[in-house]
């Protein structure tokens, strides 16, 4: 009897401290969704009546432009159960919690004269609050465009943690005509597609145009000699100058290092073609590389410091880094297939590729030492990605087969999701993203 | 009568009788089945595969391709040269005295004027009995991506983490139901799928269907009791909760929480955590989030707090710590999260601790 | 009488060598044309049939040469062809050539570009090493960006991964 009674007490003894716990409870959470955000763009309020159509434009760039990511969905406008109609009144959070409104974005604009004013406030509606401060953009009325996608960076930026990348343009080459002769001349636009201007005429081929790092100037390949040469461009002026122009050689495949002093380019003389820099300003030429292999589209880190580029120097197109200045190089690519057109990302972590296997081509990010190899596409001829200004998206050109083939612009983000067409005028190649504008 | 006569008699009519009715007293031999098997074309036994009833799944089912098969054209007007099977090898017989010399390979003999050379069957040639299982079964692409696949809702379904059907006011009901519009979760894979990727099933040639369709998926993401997937775990929790006589509800602090109540209010924030829009950054970042919970399971806003962070800078904790934030105000429903109320004083300071690690590779 | 012969048979002479059109050379500039990517064509090239006519040359000797794929080294029929074009080159002295060189379309475009040059110049480096002098050719490269057929098959791929040589009238050395 006694035994029993000691035992229970024993028993309980061990249980109660375990169930006397008076900590916090802790769980670990490791598993999420990806989904896109719900997000509710009003209409902009117009502070005078010539304001009202100027605030339903700007609230339509914004939403497409936050749509266009893949990471927002908007809530449509007939789902609203309270309006926006004054901007410095409170929210009635409830209001947009009903609709699962996370994300909330007002804005106020005014007209007047050539100037076009826009004010606005991102809130986090479950959490009852704003989320950072309000903001304001002045501008041209011409630029209202503009001034919805600097808008947008601001929303985008605040809810994602990201840089933005609308308020940029693109410089690429609109073709038209059958694919036997093709048309081909430069073009700048809009990363959505508007405002596009025409900085060459048709008479030529032109390849390849490529921004400089802040969108000043752009260098591109010309046949208007009759042979491929490299050319600058200044985008303000839209005058051009040859860079280099030596009798029996082609020049091709040019880029700009990040301080815009020195352009690196492909050099072919003879059966030979390797890579070469040239200083701008004084013209003084280096050569980086020397093989007897094909070296050609070079690519330098955002900080200046190396070059990445394709060779065929082991039998079949690969990927090597090397210093600025020439030196050693490593090869980083090692899947099964060919590997070109290699670009580093802004963000410096990543680096943007076509690839070739087994018939079909595909584009592909890996890190810089070539290790997490990721294809993002598939398709008869994809080629030539492009970095947004926030190193998140890619543009690329895609091709369809046989004899009414075109090529068109699209753009995918980089875990691989939203692959959408970029729409162009005509036909489109060979984009290159410029920067943030300021 | 002359006895002869009768024997006579009675022996021709029992002969006549046997050979006229015996055979009603013979049984039937058993019925057994035998399979015949003839050589068809690769287009017919193609054609034998389409047109059984596909299962109903989510994942694509890809159709083998139909093995081609290499006949001697001979063989084939001859259906009574077929060898029955009961083993897939089936040696070739020579039936003309030419034939041996060639080696029995699998490799059909190419006809030098032999015209009854026999085919040796090769082992593709029957209907493949064991399923070709591909490497990865890769899921279609889908804009949302959970921990559990979700099949695509019904077209005028709101997308909500909890599925309500449209419930209508009723006039001659007692109790007036709240007007509800249909719900349902929205459609789901467990992964990113990039166009490089095709969506595959894990199959890549299927057995002959069977008659009955499986069952469909689960369509309920969030509910309120233990999950059936935790539900093993949950169980052996209980039963050791119950041996260290967890049940007595006179101890003032009540038993631990077990794990398949964690697991729960787990699974309910994490359907509200969304990843999609955190920055590069953000992702390397893990945070933990500490508040206090009212007896009715609903957060207090205000005492929610980032408790630590690791990884990351801090613009990417602090995004982390927003959307972590944000996950645990917009799960809490309607009623509050579903913790036992006699437990209380177990769950009402909580820390969450989120780590979006196996949220980057996907 | 012996005078008047003379002078007859002279004048006869001097009016035959006028018979040459002065003209000839103006047409061949069309061949120039190559250089801007619309290819020789067949017009203004003189007759066929003149076997000193750019005609000629693109027809009965064979302007281009076909690679395999990913390749620049020439093929026996390459080779043949080449050696018809060394020939004539060396016949006709006052031709210079640009050889062009073609990639197909399963290529990145700088690439291309750099394949087409080698392309181009395997052909002129055989033409070299058969005595045609080094400062009558000239190396272009269009990578994929002008093909001659598109129909995007290995049959319209085979064609367009060439090397044509295209020519230019004009003083050579």
């Amino acid at each position: 009897m006694m035994v029993r009674v000691l035992f229970v007490i024993l028993v309980w003894l061990g249980v109660a401290p375990a169930v006397a716990q008076t900590g916090p409870l802790r769980i670990e959470i490791t598993e999420g969704v990806i989904e896109p955000l719900p997000v509710a763009i009003p209409d902009l309020v117009a502070e005078t009546a010539r304001s009202v159509q100027m605030g339903q434009q700007i609230a339509r760039v914004i939403a497409a432009d936050l749509t266009g990511t893949g990471l927002f969905r908007e809530v449509p406008s007939s789902a609203f159960i309270s309006q926006i109609n004054d901007f410095s009144a409170a929210v009635q959070y409830a209001d947009w919690k009903a609709i699962n409104a996370q994300a909330l974005v007002t804005g106020a604009v005014r007209v007047q004269g050539g100037q076009v004013r826009v004010q606005f406030r991102v809130y986090d509606v479950f959490s009852g609050a704003e989320l950072g401060d309000g903001l304001q953009f002045v501008g041209a009325s011409d630029g209202w465009r503009r001034i919805a996608h600097k808008v947008a960076d601001a929303v985008y930026s605040r809810i994602t943690g990201e840089g933005g990348y609308f308020d940029s343009r693109v410089v690429f080459v609109s073709e038209s005509g059958p694919k036997s002769e093709r048309r081909k001349r430069l073009a700048v636009m809009d990363y959505d597609g508007a405002n596009v201007q025409y900085l060459t005429d048709s008479d030529a081929i032109v390849l390849a145009p490529r921004f400089s790092a802040n969108g000043d100037r752009v260098l591109y390949t010309s046949y208007e000699t009759g042979f491929p040469r490299i050319y600058v461009l200044d985008v303000g002026s839209v005058q051009r100058k040859v860079l280099e122009s030596q009798q029996g050689t082609m020049s091709f495949a040019p880029r700009f290092a990040p301080d815009g002093r020195t352009v690196v380019y492909s050099l072919s003389q003879g059966s030979n073609t390797d890579i070469y820099s040239m200083n701008i300003a004084s013209g003084a030429t280096s050569r980086l590389t020397r093989a007897p292999s094909i070296e050609t589209a070079p690519s330098f880190s955002p900080d200046g410091a190396r070059i990445v580029y394709e060779s065929d120097r082991s039998g079949t197109q690969q990927l090597y880094v090397m210093p600025a200045n020439g030196g050693e190089a490593r090869r980083i690519s090692f899947g099964d297939g060919r590997y070109g057109t290699p670009v580093w990302s802004p963000r410096g972590d990543l680096i943007a590729f076509t690839k070739q296997s087994k018939g079909r081509f595909h584009i592909g990010v890996m890190r810089n030492d070539g290790s997490e190899e990721r294809l993002l596409t598939a398709s008869f001829l994809d080629e030539g990605p492009s970095w947004s200004p926030n190193g998140r998206v890619i543009m690329f050109t895609r091709e369809t087969q046989g004899v009414a083939g075109r090529s068109t612009l699209y753009s995918v983000d980089i875990t691989g999701r939203n692959l959408r067409p970029v729409r162009t005028p005509e036909g489109g190649s060979d984009p290159s993203w410029g920067p943030l504008q300021p | 009568m002359n006895t002869g006569l009768i024997i006579s008699g009675i022996g021709h009519a029992s002969l006549i009788g046997w050979v006229l009715f015996g055979g009603a007293f013979q049984s039937e031999p058993l019925p057994f089945e035998v399979t015949e098997v003839s050589m068809i074309s690769s287009d017919a036994f193609e054609a034998l595969l389409t047109t059984g009833p596909q299962p109903d799944t989510v994942t694509e089912v890809v159709l083998p391709a139909a093995p081609t098969v290499d006949l001697d054209p001979v063989a084939t007007s001859q259906p009574d040269q077929t060898i029955a099977t009961d083993a897939p090898q089936v040696s070739p017989e020579p039936v003309s005295e030419i034939v041996p010399a060639k080696s029995p390979s699998p490799v059909p003999p190419v006809p030098e004027g032999i015209d009854t050379a026999p085919v040796a069957l090769q082992p593709q040639d029957f209907a493949t009995l064991v399923p070709d299982v591909g490497a990865r079964p890769i899921p279609r692409p889908s804009e949302r991506v959970a921990p559990l696949a979700v099949a695509p809702p019904p077209p005028e379904a709101l997308p909500d983490p909890v599925e309500r059907d449209q419930v209508t006011q009723q006039d001659e009901a007692e109790t007036p139901a709240q007007e509800q519009e249909t719900t349902a979760p929205q459609e789901a894979a467990t992964e990113i799928v990039t166009e490089a990727e095709e969506p595959s099933g894990a199959l890549r040639s299927s057995l002959r269907p069977p008659s009955r369709r499986p069952a469909p998926p689960t369509r309920t993401v969030e509910t309120p009791d233990p999950p059936a997937a935790a539900a093993t775990q949950a169980v052996v929790n209980d039963a050791l909760r119950e041996a260290l006589g967890g049940t007595a509800p006179d101890v003032p602090l009540g038993p631990p929480l077990s794990a398949g109540e964690k697991d729960a209010l787990r699974v309910a924030v994490s359907v509200c955590w969304n990843v999609g829009s955190l920055s590069s950054e953000a992702l390397l970042t893990t945070v933990t989030v500490g508040f206090d919970m009212s007896r009715k399971g609903r957060p207090v806003v205000s005492t929610m707090r980032m408790i630590s962070s690791s990884g990351g800078s801090a613009a990417g904790a602090k995004q982390a710590y927003e959307t972590a934030r944000r996950a645990i105000i917009r799960c809490t429903g309607q009623n509050g999260y579903q913790l036992p109320i006699e437990k209380y004083d177990q769950w009402k300071q909580i820390e969450i601790t989120f780590n979006p690690e196996r949220m980057r590779i996907k | 009488m012996k005078l008047k012969t003379s002078i007859v048979m002279l004048s006869a002479v001097l009016s035959l060598v006028a018979c040459t059109d002065p003209n000839r050379f103006d047409n061949l500039d069309g061949a120039g044309s190559g250089l801007f990517g619309r290819g020789a064509d067949g017009s203004g090239l003189g007759s066929a049939s003149d076997p000193a006519s750019a005609a000629y040359f693109q027809q009965a000797v064979g302007d281009r040469v076909l690679f395999l794929v990913d390749q620049s080294s020439l093929t026996v029929a390459a080779r043949a062809t080449l050696d018809w074009q060394a020939e004539w080159l060396l016949t006709n002295t006052d031709y210079t050539a640009v050889i062009e060189g073609h990639a197909d379309e399963q290529g990145t475009r700088e690439y291309n570009l750099a394949l087409g040059a080698r392309r181009a110049d395997a052909a002129r480096a055989y033409l070299v090493s058969k005595g045609v002098p080094s400062g009558r050719l000239q190396v272009l490269s269009y990578g994929k960006e002008r093909p001659t057929e598109v129909c995007s098959q290995e049959t319209c791929y085979a064609k367009n991964r060439r090397a044509v040589t295209v020519l230019t009238a004009g003083l050579s050395g």
